[in-house]
């Protein structure tokens, strides 16, 4: 049996372009750099044996794959060998907790007011530290009270329209519900119907985390939910291009999973920018635009770029009238999903979004557009901007919230409410 | 011209010289060893490093297999840093006949190896990468040597007990008087002196070249040299070694050797072990033998190739194959054979049998001096392996990673140190970066030198131990050595690293302008 | 979406394609499998180095000798006066990074070796290192990086084959304390943009150099900041300062491919990083659509031209299998410098003249790539970079020079009025 990963690494010619682009072995020592514990280390790892620690420090941004010429996959290589380390260890009880947003979530939003108060009081998120290792200023949304879920059931769309499968994911459902629901909003105003199928999380954070088999019990579990759309022809849209990637590609190539059903799941996949260009391609997009005279930063988040589909948020963005979107150069955010959670490594992912934030902040705008959800929270963070999905601005484009500017929603915790 | 004196002179540097000379400095006696080359330049540095169970020979063979086994937990005890535990696995592919498996059980039952059937779905559990298609798995618990390890471990251990070793000394003749081998000329390659060297026994372990030392005393040694290909690959395509269930042939082995898996072997005669040409044929065989035991090995990518030749003695009429010809080794005293006195040759045999045939050629030479020592080389530990501890894969890595950062890495491929590096130099008193490659394995790893190799020449330089014309001279020697594994089986990922590599010398450093 | 060309590689030739066909109004699309070289070569701009054994002055007839003898070679497919736009072109574009010099006199700057090599161009870091007029030079080394030897340099251009005398000394500096052990250019660079490392350096170099002695640094003094870090320390310490190029990375190349991906983006041309051109959907021997692989699957972009700008072996844009036979990888193109007999054999000696050096893609005289017969392979398909045959570039010193003027030719070729013509007339 190929182990295609692992053989990729016979493809490294050390050329360095790896390591000069990881954002993380740049800002700290620890992390020796991703040709170092990728295709590098993997020659010493026999079999069973994992030996190097230092490859926890690498954040699963996968920029490394994405510069490599060589068609390595280092970061790819880099997870499964964390995966062997926490195997040996075992996971710690943080990261456990942190992998499953679902139960988090679950936990959380009956009683959304008292958990918001918690995890922004500067006393319990000391105590959450030095108990449970979660930095005490580490960026946490707040529970909506109301899943997505919940409330997509009293919707009802158009009935005999084409449909297209809204893959939302856990950051819509429990913590931005309103910008799944101007999702639906943009798909339904393009003569869509959007089926929103029972889903849970799609195991990312728990394959970052260094636990395959339960993410992959995540990810057949979701895909159960998600393919028989699939066969019957549907595209699958998604909001998180994080979650996205993991369907697409990530389940497949890291976890190992070879089920037919997954990869109809992935053929079917595209993130909601991604399908709305494509309309566009065929002239099947609705552009009555409104005029939004601003000017926005972008950044197109790590996994976003790891979906190899260009920048499609600024395709569309493109055609509203008198938006000027800038597009930024900085690599990334540092969040890496769980990754700047941690209180060791909390120091690490701010240095590593540093330039991202001074970037930002250098615009002058009140304003940044990013397509992943953990980078929206990490912006609004590191630089008190509010930050938005790009399809919030289509939705306000579209005249769809009846053109009221000022209502736009914040998708991330309010600055002022960050702990400290 | 200078002169030395000792009780044992030892011609040969590989496995069994080294083993020679440690046997008898362990004993008392007072020893020298001369190598015309570097340490383990002959067959030792060149074989696949197959730390034998016996299990291949337990069918053909069975007094090599029955001295395999022995010497096997042996060395697992007393070179326990030159070995890695990597477990033997016999299997029978689809091109192989699944009785043989029952041949090979019985003949290591009968020859005391070892050996054990698995079901097929844990051999492949263990060994994800060999062809699902295998019918039979058998264990053995075959090893990984290092040679390089092995053979400076037994100097050193010889050195430390008064032994003298002289690597670039060639024998340019023996001294004979009268009916007795009294000594041997010999000349630096380094410095250009000669050195007469005289001794009460002159031991002959010179492998495959041990026909042409035994002239120089007018004996006669008939050693056929078969040669054989490796192929080492870029990465442990397998962690155990992996053996084809079968009548030995061709290409029927592939194990881990450190970082990397080699397969081999084949089996050419040829006339004089010095010219040994590397056919296109042989290579192809061996990659086709390796794609059927794991599939997609063409794909994969070849690093480097050589070719090393073993030492057949043969005392009777010429045989079919050089192949046929016993692996157990021919101990040789002239004394009795020719009238020669003070003259043993010790021939023939593998690597993992060294510590015996040494043995044997130190009890023979204990004839010539003044009656029989006790031998102790099968207790006493190699220096470097009085622990114990075995020899793990992940080793280099994990000393590093206490403190990530601590130390300048020279050679990332291979995790060679600065600190390591330079006192490597020091050790060897050597100015030339093939010898400290084979020693550290500098350069050879995927990017065969790329980067390091510049590092490496720059730090000699600045460390004083060469001038500017050494130093140049060393990158260019280091440049054109390496280019002799590569060129045989470049294509694919290695193409790719070789040009990237001709880009870094030619293009970025202007290498082929150096003042020389 | 349908573009007016899709560019094959992100290196010096595609990205110089990419930016002539985007500030001509064309609709761009850049895909690569990753970043090219420009990241591993030293950014100067090499027209010709070396013609066999003769070291070149003058690169200006050097090339019309070259060409002269050598129809294969990748100059000789471009208008005499095609290679001088060419490189104003690209030191305009580049004008950031102020690249000196021209096509009538080359430069003479040291490697990390300290072997003089010719170059055209080169950026202002570097430039003061020409060796031409002689003098007197010190190497600054510093501890803890490891790809600079500047004991060895000197060495080696007290030796060296110079048109003036050059009297050359090395200095190794230690860092503050601090910092890590081993660190890479790039860890250095960043240090250089962000910790005002020139600080240190400034103040470490101030009374160890003599009045006239240019100071020659590794190529590490930063990458969003190095123009000014460069001027800073050349006002405060009163004298030349220039970069040497060393082992990769190539930090001088990252500020160029830095510079040149920006102006494309300022363009609105989108360069999509992490996936493969696989081929193409054509109909009566033009490309309709460019086939390129990613997460899930193929994209087809529809596009009315091609530039391919793969690179060569070493970027995978040609590859040699293990049976012996040689491919380019995304078209399958016929190749030129492969031999046609038997199997390819490398030469036992590593200085021999090697088989596959000049192999690659052989091109007419609008740079599209053609069969044995010399008809183009695809009426609209171009190729610009190492992905043409015909050139040994590392030998002779030539392999930014032929990126840079056939990325810059292939362009021309395609906003050819005769081009668009033809294209229109087909649709």
């Amino acid at each position: 049996m190929n182990d295609f990963i692992r053989d990729s690494l016979d493809h490294c010619v050390k050329c360095t372009i790896c390591e000069t682009y990881c954002p993380v072995s740049q800002v700290t020592p620890l992390f020796p750099g991703p040709k170092y514990v990728g295709p590098q280390a993997e020659r010493y790892r026999g079999a069973g044996l994992s030996s190097d620690a230092s490859v926890d420090y690498c954040s699963g941004c996968g920029i490394c794959t994405q510069v490599c010429p060589q068609d390595v996959k280092i970061a790819e290589i880099n997870s499964r060998a964390r995966a062997k380390l926490w195997e040996k260890r075992g996971v710690p009880l943080r990261n456990q907790m942190i992998a499953r947003p679902t139960v988090i979530g679950r936990l959380g939003t009956p009683v959304a007011p008292l958990a918001n108060w918690a995890l922004h009081n500067r006393a319990v998120r000391a105590m959450v530290q030095s108990v449970v290792g979660i930095h005490r200023d580490a960026p946490m949304p707040s529970f909506a009270g109301k899943t997505f879920q919940r409330r997509s059931r009293s919707h009802h769309g158009p009935a005999d329209a084409p449909a297209v499968v809204y893959f939302h994911g856990c950051g819509t459902n429990y913590y931005e519900p309103v910008l799944g629901e101007m999702v639906v909003a943009v798909l339904e105003h393009n003569g869509f119907q959007v089926i929103v199928p029972q889903q849970d999380c799609c195991g990312l954070p728990l394959q970052s985390n260094g636990n395959f088999p339960a993410a992959r019990t995540y990810v057949r579990r979701l895909v159960g939910h998600l393919a028989p759309h699939a066969r019957a022809g549907l595209p699958i849209v998604s909001n998180s291009t994080s979650c996205g990637l993991m369907l697409k590609r990530e389940a497949h190539e890291i976890l190992g999973i070879e089920d037919e059903d997954l990869k109809l799941v992935s053929e079917s996949m595209y993130d909601v920018c991604e399908f709305l260009v494509r309309l566009h391609d065929r002239g099947a997009l609705r552009t009555d635009f409104g005029s939004l005279p601003l000017t926005i930063p972008y950044h197109a988040p790590c996994q976003q770029r790891g979906h190899g589909i260009g920048k499609p948020a600024l395709d569309l963005l493109a055609l509203v009238p008198d938006l000027d979107m800038i597009e930024l150069d900085a690599d990334c955010c540092g969040i890496a999903g769980t990754y700047g959670l941690k209180k060791e490594k909390y120091e690490i992912a701010m240095a590593v979004g540093a330039r991202l934030f001074t970037d930002i902040a250098a615009t002058g705008s009140d304003l940044a557009a990013c397509d992943s959800e953990t980078c929206r929270w990490q912006i609004a963070h590191g630089t008190g901007v509010t930050a938005v999905h790009p399809i919030e601005l289509l939705y306000r484009a579209y005249g769809l919230d009846g053109h009221t500017l000022d209502r736009l929603v914040t998708t991330g915790p309010h600055p002022a409410r960050v702990a400290g | 011209m200078s002169s030395l004196e000792a009780d044992v002179l030892v011609i040969g540097g590989g496995s069994t010289g080294v083993g020679v000379a440690r046997d008898a400095a362990l004993r008392g006696f007072s020893t020298i060893l001369v190598e015309r080359r570097d340490l383990a330049d002959g067959t030792t540095g060149r074989f696949h490093g197959l730390l034998h169970s016996g299990g291949r020979y337990a069918v053909k063979d069975p007094s090599a297999a029955r001295e395999c086994i022995v010497e096997n937990r042996i060395l697992r005890l007393t070179a326990a840093d030159c070995v890695e535990d990597t477990g033997g696995l016999f299997v029978s592919t689809p091109w192989d006949d699944p009785e043989y498996g029952d041949l090979f059980l019985d003949g290591c039952r009968a020859t005391g190896v070892p050996a054990e059937e698995i079901p097929v779905a844990e051999a492949l559990r263990r060994e994800p990468r060999v062809n699902p298609d295998i019918r039979r798995a058998f264990l053995v618990p075959d090893a990984a040597l290092d040679p390089w390890k092995l053979v400076w471990g037994c100097a050193r251990s010889a050195e430390e007990h008064g032994a003298r070793i002289l690597p670039y000394h060639k024998v340019l003749d023996l001294e004979v008087d009268g009916d007795r081998v009294v000594g041997a000329h010999v000349r630096s390659e380094r410095s250009g002196e000669d050195v007469a060297i005289r001794a009460t026994v002159v031991i002959n372990a010179a492998g495959a070249w041990a026909g042409q030392i035994a002239k120089f005393a007018h004996c006669t040694v008939n050693v056929r040299a078969g040669m054989g290909l490796m192929i080492a690959m870029n990465h442990r395509l397998v962690h155990m070694c992996v053996n084809r269930c079968k009548r030995p042939a061709d290409g029927d082995i592939l194990l881990p050797l450190r970082t990397a898996c080699v397969i081999g072997t084949t089996d050419v005669f040829v006339p004089d072990p010095d010219k040994t040409e590397i056919r296109q044929e042989d290579i192809d065989l061996l990659l086709d033998e390796g794609d059927k035991l794991v599939p997609g090995f063409r794909q994969a990518r070849a690093l480097h190739a050589w070719a090393g030749v073993r030492p057949l003695f043969e005392d009777t009429a010429v045989v079919a194959e050089t192949r046929d010809v016993t692996r157990s080794h021919a101990l040789l005293d002239h004394s009795t054979r020719e009238g020669v006195a003070g003259f043993v040759t010790i021939t023939g045999g593998k690597t993992t049998t060294f510590r015996l045939m040494a043995e044997a050629a130190v009890d023979a030479a204990c004839e010539q001096l003044g009656g029989p020592r006790p031998c102790s080389t099968a207790e006493v530990p190699l220096a470097g392996s009085e622990r114990h501890t075995l020899y793990q894969i992940g080793h280099r890595l994990a000393a590093r990673e206490p403190v990530p950062q601590s130390e300048e890495i020279i050679c990332e491929c291979e995790l060679i140190t600065r600190a390591r590096l330079e006192d490597t130099i020091k050790q060897r008193d050597t100015t030339s970066l093939d010898d400290i490659r084979r020693l550290l394995r500098l350069a050879m790893g995927p990017c065969q030198g790329g980067f390091c190799i510049y590092r490496a020449t720059g730090i000699l330089h600045q460390d004083g131990n060469v001038d500017r014309e050494g130093a140049n001279r060393t990158l260019l020697d280091f440049l054109e050595e390496r280019w002799k594994g590569v060129h045989p089986i470049l294509h694919g990922d290695q193409l790719r690293q070789a040009r990237l590599d001709d880009w870094i010398f030619q293009g970025i450093l202007d290498v082929e302008h150096l003042p020389v | 979406m349908s573009y007016d060309t899709v560019v094959i590689g992100a290196g010096l030739a595609g990205l110089t394609a990419a930016l002539r066909l985007t500030e001509q109004g064309q609709r761009v699309l850049v895909v690569a499998r990753g970043v090219g070289a420009t990241h591993l070569a030293p950014a100067t701009v090499d027209v010709l180095g070396y013609l066999g054994e003769n070291r070149i002055e003058d690169p200006a007839s050097s090339v019309a000798t070259l060409v002269a003898s050598s129809g294969d070679h990748p100059y000789a497919h471009i208008a005499a006066d095609q290679l001088a736009t060419a490189l104003n072109w690209f030191s305009a574009r580049a004008g950031a990074l102020g690249y000196v010099g021209g096509l009538e006199r080359n430069l003479l700057l040291p490697t990390a070796l300290g072997v003089p090599k010719p170059s055209a161009l080169a950026p202002r870091t570097m430039s003061g290192g020409d060796l031409t007029a002689g003098g007197r030079f010190v190497f600054v080394g510093l501890k803890g990086f490891k790809d600079f030897h500047p004991t060895l340099i000197a060495d080696n251009l007290a030796g060296a084959r110079l048109p003036a005398p050059v009297a050359a000394r090395a200095l190794e500096l230690e860092l503050p304390p601090g910092r890590r052990v081993d660190m890479s250019g790039r860890v250095i660079a960043g240090q250089f943009d962000n910790e005002r490392l020139s600080e240190w350096l400034i103040a470490a170099l101030k009374d160890r150099v003599e009045p006239d002695e240019r100071i020659g640094v590794p190529a590490v003094l930063g990458l969003r900041r190095a123009d000014d870090t460069w001027r800073e320390l050349e006002t405060r310490l009163e004298r030349t300062v220039f970069e040497v190029s060393t082992l990769p990375p190539s930090i001088p190349g990252i500020r160029l491919f830095d510079a040149l991906a920006s102006a494309l983006r300022a363009g609105g041309t989108r360069m999509v990083l992490g996936v493969r051109a696989v081929g193409a959907r054509t109909s009566d021997a033009r490309i309709e659509a460019v086939d390129v692989a990613n997460a899930t699957g193929t994209v087809s972009h529809a596009t009315d031209a091609v530039v391919l700008a793969s690179g060569g072996f070493a970027s995978g844009g040609l590859e040699l299998d293990s049976f012996g036979a040689t491919h380019e990888t995304v078209f399958d193109l016929p190749l030129i410098g492969v031999p046609d007999t038997g199997r390819v054999r490398f030469a036992p000696a590593y200085f021999d003249a090697q088989p596959l050096s000049a192999a690659g893609v052989g091109i007419d005289d609008l740079l599209r790539p053609v069969d044995a017969k010399g008809h183009p392979v695809y009426a609209n398909l171009h190729a610009a970079g190492a992905i043409l045959g015909g050139a040994v570039p590392w030998k002779e010193k030539s392999g930014t020079g032929i990126s840079v003027a056939t990325g810059y030719a292939a362009a021309g070729a395609i906003l050819a009025p005769a081009t668009r013509a033809i294209s229109e007339a087909m649709r």
